[in-house]
């Protein structure tokens, strides 16, 4: 009896906690188990709308290799997920189109090919 | 226990396939067959929650709730995304472990292992394209193994214990894509073998095929979670190595002990390709660590600091007054001195990183210790349950 008492009490414990890390410690979201095998699936709550931005307009544009901005580069977060972000697109210090911040000046060799809300491709 | 129970053969199977995908993915064999070994897994888990359901439900019920977790979470911590899972990206794209070679993205530390990563990459070519989400999910499969290994040593209510151990402990690391949960887990399973193999049941197993082969695994598997777990692996291996030489025992035991140092291969060429292709992350190890150890080592503040990261949280203290109890209620010398060796051990590596970390003092251990910290409570939570097991039993 004690024996079938205690694993119902450990039973429920671990109802608990399991209901403790789903409620608090998880960052679930529903939208994302609706369709967890989109390939969009879960991107709006993993990175900001700045990078990506950055995928579709390098995937628009055709872009296989990229380039930040110095303004750009100096973003840890920015750098950091746009690399992995945008994988297999693969940042190369010599690509000559450059992504930069939208409000940062580009230099006068460049010329814009896509503004977006957040970002502005550019070919120098 | 006298013969090898179902849960563990199917725990082998298990780890044997993880390990399997990513001997694929190191020798660059056609997808078909990674998604293949990915199948087989999949089918392994399927006989293990319906050849009787009713043995073991709890795990059975529990993981169905992890695996709807994690398939509902983001991406979005650190680690997760820009170590674990953008090697798994590149995995996927590239078709190979290797692809690693040309160092691109160096913040994302192409010299770690790559195990987990790689059971990833094969949900992602399951899929046919990569998602934020789905290949997550691979960081909680692999906690199949280990759990259910243990199943037929801690039956019933004790398991109970042990899953509400590992939620405690564990948390948020069976869904979030970090791997210190895993090397946590996988460092007390394999704490665990050592210790039933070489200390409690040498006769019994030393004869069996079956044995070495899970043990080799896991402690592969170990190795292979992160770099840590190379460490973890030579403290288990140098604690038996120092209580059978305290015994007198270390001829009887030393072709055993040498067997399952084949473990250490996989890492060991591993290590070897990032050193020879120049990829060793080399922030930690260079001419600065003794010169860090040196300007730290004699100030009791550090010390002070270190304890107050990796022991004054609930998890640690829970867990070693729970040890604590145990060994009091049933007074197991050799376990204690088993699990006692490995720990002190681990402790003082853990002194000698933080002492020498070339980063900033306070943030290295504000930005791991509780994560370290978790191998730590795990072991010693887990331990103590064996402990009031066999008291139990008795």
């Amino acid at each position: 009896m004690t024996v079938k008492k205690t694993k119902i009490l450990f039973f429920i414990i671990c109802l608990l906690q399991l209901f403790y890390l789903f409620n608090f410690r998880s960052g679930f979201r529903y939208e994302i188990i609706k369709d967890p095998f989109n390939e969009n699936s879960g991107i709006t709550y993993a990175v900001s709308n700045e990078v990506i931005e950055s995928k579709s307009i390098l995937k628009r544009n055709k872009i296989v290799h990229f380039n930040l901005s110095k303004g750009l580069k100096e973003d840890t977060y920015f750098y950091q997920r746009s690399i992995e972000f945008n994988y297999p697109t693969r940042i190369n210090q010599s690509s000559k189109f450059i992504l930069f911040s939208i409000n940062e000046d580009i230099t006068s060799n460049c010329k814009i090919i896509e503004t977006g809300r957040y970002l502005k491709l550019t070919q120098c | 226990m006298t013969s090898i129970s179902f849960h563990e053969k199917i725990a082998l199977i298990l780890s044997f396939l993880i390990l399997n995908n990513y001997l694929f993915l190191s020798l660059s064999f056609p997808q078909l067959l990674i998604k293949i070994n990915f199948l087989i897994f999949l089918l392994t888990v399927l006989i293990f929650y319906f050849k009787n359901f009713l043995e073991n439900p709890f795990l059975k019920i529990f993981f169905l709730f992890i695996i709807f977790i994690s398939l509902g979470t983001p991406v979005f911590e650190w680690d997760a995304r820009s170590i674990w899972l953008f090697h798994a990206k590149r995995i996927f794209f590239d078709g190979s472990i290797f692809s690693v070679s040309d160092n691109y993205a160096k913040f994302s530390q192409n010299d770690l292992p790559n195990l987990i990563p790689a059971f990833s990459a094969s949900l992602g070519f399951l899929l046919g394209y990569w998602n934020e989400v789905f290949p997550k999910l691979s960081f909680s499969l692999a906690f199949l193994p280990p759990l259910i290994f243990i199943y037929p040593f801690l039956k019933n209510t004790n398991y109970l214990i042990f899953l509400s151990i590992i939620f405690f402990i564990i948390g948020k690391y069976l869904f979030s894509g970090w791997a210190d949960g895993l090397l946590a887990v996988y460092f007390g399973i394999s704490a665990f073998l050592m210790y039933i193999f070489f200390i409690e049941r040498f006769d019994f197993y030393r004869r069996k095929t079956f044995f070495y082969l899970t043990a080799i695994c896991f402690f592969s598997s170990l190795t292979l979670i992160k770099n840590e777990g190379v460490v973890l692996l030579l403290i288990l291996f140098v604690t038996v190595f120092l209580i059978k030489i305290y015994k007198g025992e270390l001829k009887k035991y030393i072709l055993n002990i040498a067997l399952l140092l084949l473990a250490f291969l996989p890492i060991v060429m591993w290590k070897f390709f990032c050193f020879s292709k120049g990829i060793a992350y080399s922030h930690f190890i260079n001419t600065n660590t003794l010169f860090n150890l040196l300007s730290r080592i004699t100030d009791l503040k550090n010390y002070g600091q270190i304890s107050y990261f990796l022991f004054l949280n609930e998890k640690f203290l829970i867990s070693l007054v729970f040890l604590s109890v145990s060994f009091w209620l049933n007074r197991n010398m050799q376990l204690f001195r088993f699990i006692f060796i490995a720990i002190i051990m681990y402790i003082i590596v853990l002194f000698f990183v933080y002492l020498s970390t070339p980063y900033d003092f306070y943030w290295q251990l504000n930005s791991t210790a509780a994560r370290v910290s978790k191998t730590l409570s795990f072991s010693l939570a887990f331990f103590g349950l064996y402990n009031l097991n066999n008291y139990r039993i008795r």
